[in-house]
């Protein structure tokens, strides 16, 4: 079996967008599978890694498989949410009431290197706001791809 | 308690005033005491530092994040502001939406750095409108203190854009840097934009974006040195860091430049003469001790805390010469109220103004560049002046380089949108993100508000802080004129992102919470700009206003209540550079009547180094920075 840090990187390129190069380069992988193991549990975890790498019966999108599923949708949007943001977002209670709930799960940043490390400025062509500033005057030129 | 200390001069409050008064004053050899309130800030640069990574790991990323309060020096904070269980007991009607900072270097150290002179007509608003007040001097008298305040504070931008509504330069004069390079965003906006006009009632008003003058560094001029990141190490010493000489582009002036590339006023402290400066920080000032026949100031009592988070403080007494109230419009009304010193004219804590503010966002229709650099390098200044305003309030447009991060929470909610409500996932939800991100634009519409007796600041026993000082009570309310001016900058903006093909996305019922003010049968949502001013208004006549034009209590005379307390009128300029040059100015009138090096005062200590001089663990400015020397 796929080494866990191997199907979480996988799974995340699915959900994100980004390649698997990408995610493993902003050296993130760890922290936010340990932040997953506080709010679900570890073994929850692997619960959650499983139903991705399981291919799907009907031969169809692993990513989409796992999006569509009641458990482990709501789980992996916040995935989505993490790697662009380096935030957690709470599960929801009707989530809680069914699957268990966690002290953990409370919206909040990871990390200050999860807040600097998020895609969502990558996507936006910048850098992450009071961090890797770009130098003086840079912002006079156009962005990336224009 | 225990009486202590004589100085020259005791300035209440280590922000911008106070401590471009410290500077000046112990450059000419009067010694000063700065009492603040807050928490130290961090002389180090490691230090400050902490700081920055307090502001990542922040979960809310609005002003203050980056700058934690002391419980003994509580301040507003924009996140109580929809719940109404902060430090401001509103009555209302409405909610005044700013904020501010209680730590050494006051809201400075998350100011945004725009330092835009006022018009001549600012101070002439009663003459030439009928409106408002007139102010006890004119643009010309302070321009000089203008062109210091420049200097001091080190501001970018070149003379041959800010000539414009009257605005005069003395022959020769050009600022300290070279303006701070437009943004591509300005630059695209610019080019759809410059040359268009628009009505404001009888006016035909041409627009065109405009850089803004800004405290950050950018290539100087003329032999100046900016100056960087300030690291006075525990020995005492100075290291230049030649850190934060040029700005970086961070992104992030607000909540911190995290290589003090904007100013702060930090940067004044460290340059003071240190053989002159005490400055003790977690020092709140409780009471001012006045002598009931003269009405001299003689002693300011102040409790003095060691841990930031407990009430537990001791009481002492400061005593100088003259006495400097410097620490806020809204705390230097608070400390003259809890001392019983209300004044027989009335006027003190009334015409509390700020300037309200109307966001429009919207979407380019190609990519603009945002989140990157200063939060804002330019704006339409057109409508800051004009005979409209015999009608209705003047305002900018500030145009902000940072998406709609002020409006909605982007680019995370944007984020939480493409993922939760749109459903997308995987190469679409990139694509998706990439292609908005990149477009989004922000306005946002300072509108000028103007004196009124009813907007005030007041105190209440029954509103006490952890220490037993009282709590600001704010009543305030945005009367016709203003709101009429918020109107049409409404319109204006509506009529920019047109003409600029910019889709308009301005939805308050889906972006960050605002106050609301009805307005003509339906409802504008306003935020501050953390612009305080009026409390303690100047002028020429006792009866009705609280200082002087040297900001000299008409009651107290050797009191002076300095900052943006002292405006009669706002106009539509951010208030710290006009600020600073009433600060520069009250202290040359301090300096000409206590005497320059003819009664040069012993300095508080000779020797090298840091030397501990007060109460145990004070903050204490000590030698310039190495290399600073020739800056002073």
């Amino acid at each position: 079996m796929a080494r866990r840090e191997d199907v979480f990187i996988s799974l995340s390129a699915g959900l994100t967008g980004y390649s698997p190069v990408r995610l493993i380069g902003t050296g993130m992988c760890d922290q936010y599978l340990a932040e997953l193991g506080k709010v679900l549990s570890d073994g929850m975890v692997d619960e959650f890694l499983s139903a991705y790498a399981r291919p799907p019966a009907d031969g169809g999108c692993s990513v989409l498989k796992v999006l569509r599923d009641a458990r482990w949708g709501p789980v992996a949007r916040r995935v989505m949410i993490l790697w662009y943001c380096g935030t957690w977002t709470a599960l929801p209670e009707s989530w809680h009431a069914v699957h268990g709930a966690s002290s953990a799960d409370t919206d909040h940043v990871v990390s200050a290197e999860a807040y600097q490390a998020g895609l969502q400025w990558v996507a936006a062509g910048a850098h992450p706001a009071g961090a890797r500033q770009q130098g003086f005057g840079a912002w006079a030129l156009a962005p990336e791809g224009v | 308690m225990t009486a202590d200390m004589t100085h020259d001069v005791v300035v209440v409050g280590a922000g911008v005033a106070g401590s471009l008064i410290a500077r000046r004053l112990t450059t000419e050899g009067l010694r000063v005491l700065v009492l603040e309130a807050g928490p130290a800030t961090p002389s180090t640069f490691e230090g400050y530092l902490q700081h920055v990574q307090t502001f990542y790991a922040a979960s809310g990323k609005g002003a203050e994040s980056a700058w934690p309060p002391a419980i003994g020096a509580p301040q507003p904070d924009a996140r109580d502001l929809r719940s109404d269980n902060g430090y401001f007991v509103q009555r209302g009607p409405l909610k005044y939406g700013s904020t501010y900072t209680r730590a050494q270097g006051g809201s400075t150290l998350h100011w945004l750095g725009v330092s835009l002179r006022m018009l001549p007509e600012d101070f002439e608003l009663r003459s030439r409108y009928g409106r408002g007040r007139d102010w006890p001097l004119r643009y010309q008298a302070l321009e000089p203190w203008y062109r210091q305040a420049e200097r001091e504070i080190g501001v970018a931008a070149d003379v041959a854009d800010q000539t414009h509504h009257g605005i005069e330069f003395a022959d020769g004069y050009d600022y300290p840097m070279r303006r701070i390079p437009p943004s591509y965003s300005d630059i695209v906006l610019a080019a759809a934009v410059d040359g268009m006009s628009v009505r404001l009632g009888e006016d035909e008003i041409r627009l065109k974006v405009r850089s803004y003058p800004a405290a950050r560094n950018s290539i100087p001029r003329d032999g100046y040195r900016p100056v960087g990141a300030v690291d006075i190490r525990p020995d005492g010493l100075g290291r230049d860091l030649y850190l934060g000489e040029r700005c970086a582009g961070n992104t992030s002036c607000t909540p911190i430049c995290p290589i003090q590339a904007k100013y702060n006023a930090g940067k004044s402290l460290a340059r003071a003469n240190p053989a002159y400066l005490t400055v003790l920080a977690r020092a709140v000032a409780s009471k001012l001790h006045v002598d009931p026949v003269s009405g001299e100031v003689r002693g300011v009592e102040y409790q003095r805390y060691e841990d930031t988070s407990s009430p537990r403080h001791t009481v002492h007494t400061a005593h100088g010469r003259i006495y400097v109230l410097a620490a806020h419009a809204v705390e230097n009304a608070k400390l003259m109220l809890a001392s019983g010193l209300g004044g027989a004219s009335g006027m003190l804590g009334r015409n509390l103004m700020d300037h309200p503010s109307i966001y429009g966002w919207g979407l380019a229709k190609a990519p603009l560049g945002p989140y990157r650099g200063p939060l804002s390098t330019s704006g339409i200044d057109d409508m800051r002046g004009g005979a409209f305003r015999a009608r209705h309030a003047a305002f900018r447009v500030d145009i902000g380089n940072d998406g709609w991060r002020p409006t909605t929470g982007a680019p995370d909610t944007t984020v939480v949108d493409a993922v939760q409500t749109r459903g997308l996932y995987g190469a679409d939800l990139r694509r998706y993100l990439e292609s908005t991100l990149a477009r989004q634009v922000r306005f946002s519409l300072n509108a000028e508000q103007l004196p009124s007796a009813a907007n005030r600041v007041t105190i209440d026993p029954r509103y006490l802080d952890a220490m037993g000082n009282p709590r600001p009570v704010i009543s305030y309310d945005i009367d016709d004129y203003t709101l009429a001016g918020m109107a049409e900058a409404t319109r204006v903006y509506r009529e920019v992102f047109s003409r600029a093909g910019i889709e308009d996305h301005t939805d308050p019922e889906h972006s960050t919470w605002f106050p609301e003010v009805p307005y003509a049968g339906g409802t504008m949502r306003y935020h501050g700009m953390g612009h305080f001013a009026g409390t303690h208004g100047m002028g020429n006549d006792p009866e009705s206003s609280v200082v002087d034009v040297d900001q000299r209590s008409w009651e107290h005379r050797n009191l002076f209540l300095v900052g943006a307390g002292s405006f009669p009128t706002m106009g539509t300029s951010n208030p710290t550079l006009t600020m600073a040059a009433l600060a520069l100015r009250t202290a040359d009138r301090l300096i000409a009547e206590m005497g320059r090096s003819s009664h040069r005062q012993q300095p508080y200590r000779r020797e090298q180094g840091r030397s501990r001089d007060l109460s145990s663990g004070g903050y204490t400015e000590d030698r310039p920075p190495e290399g600073l020397g020739d800056r002073l």
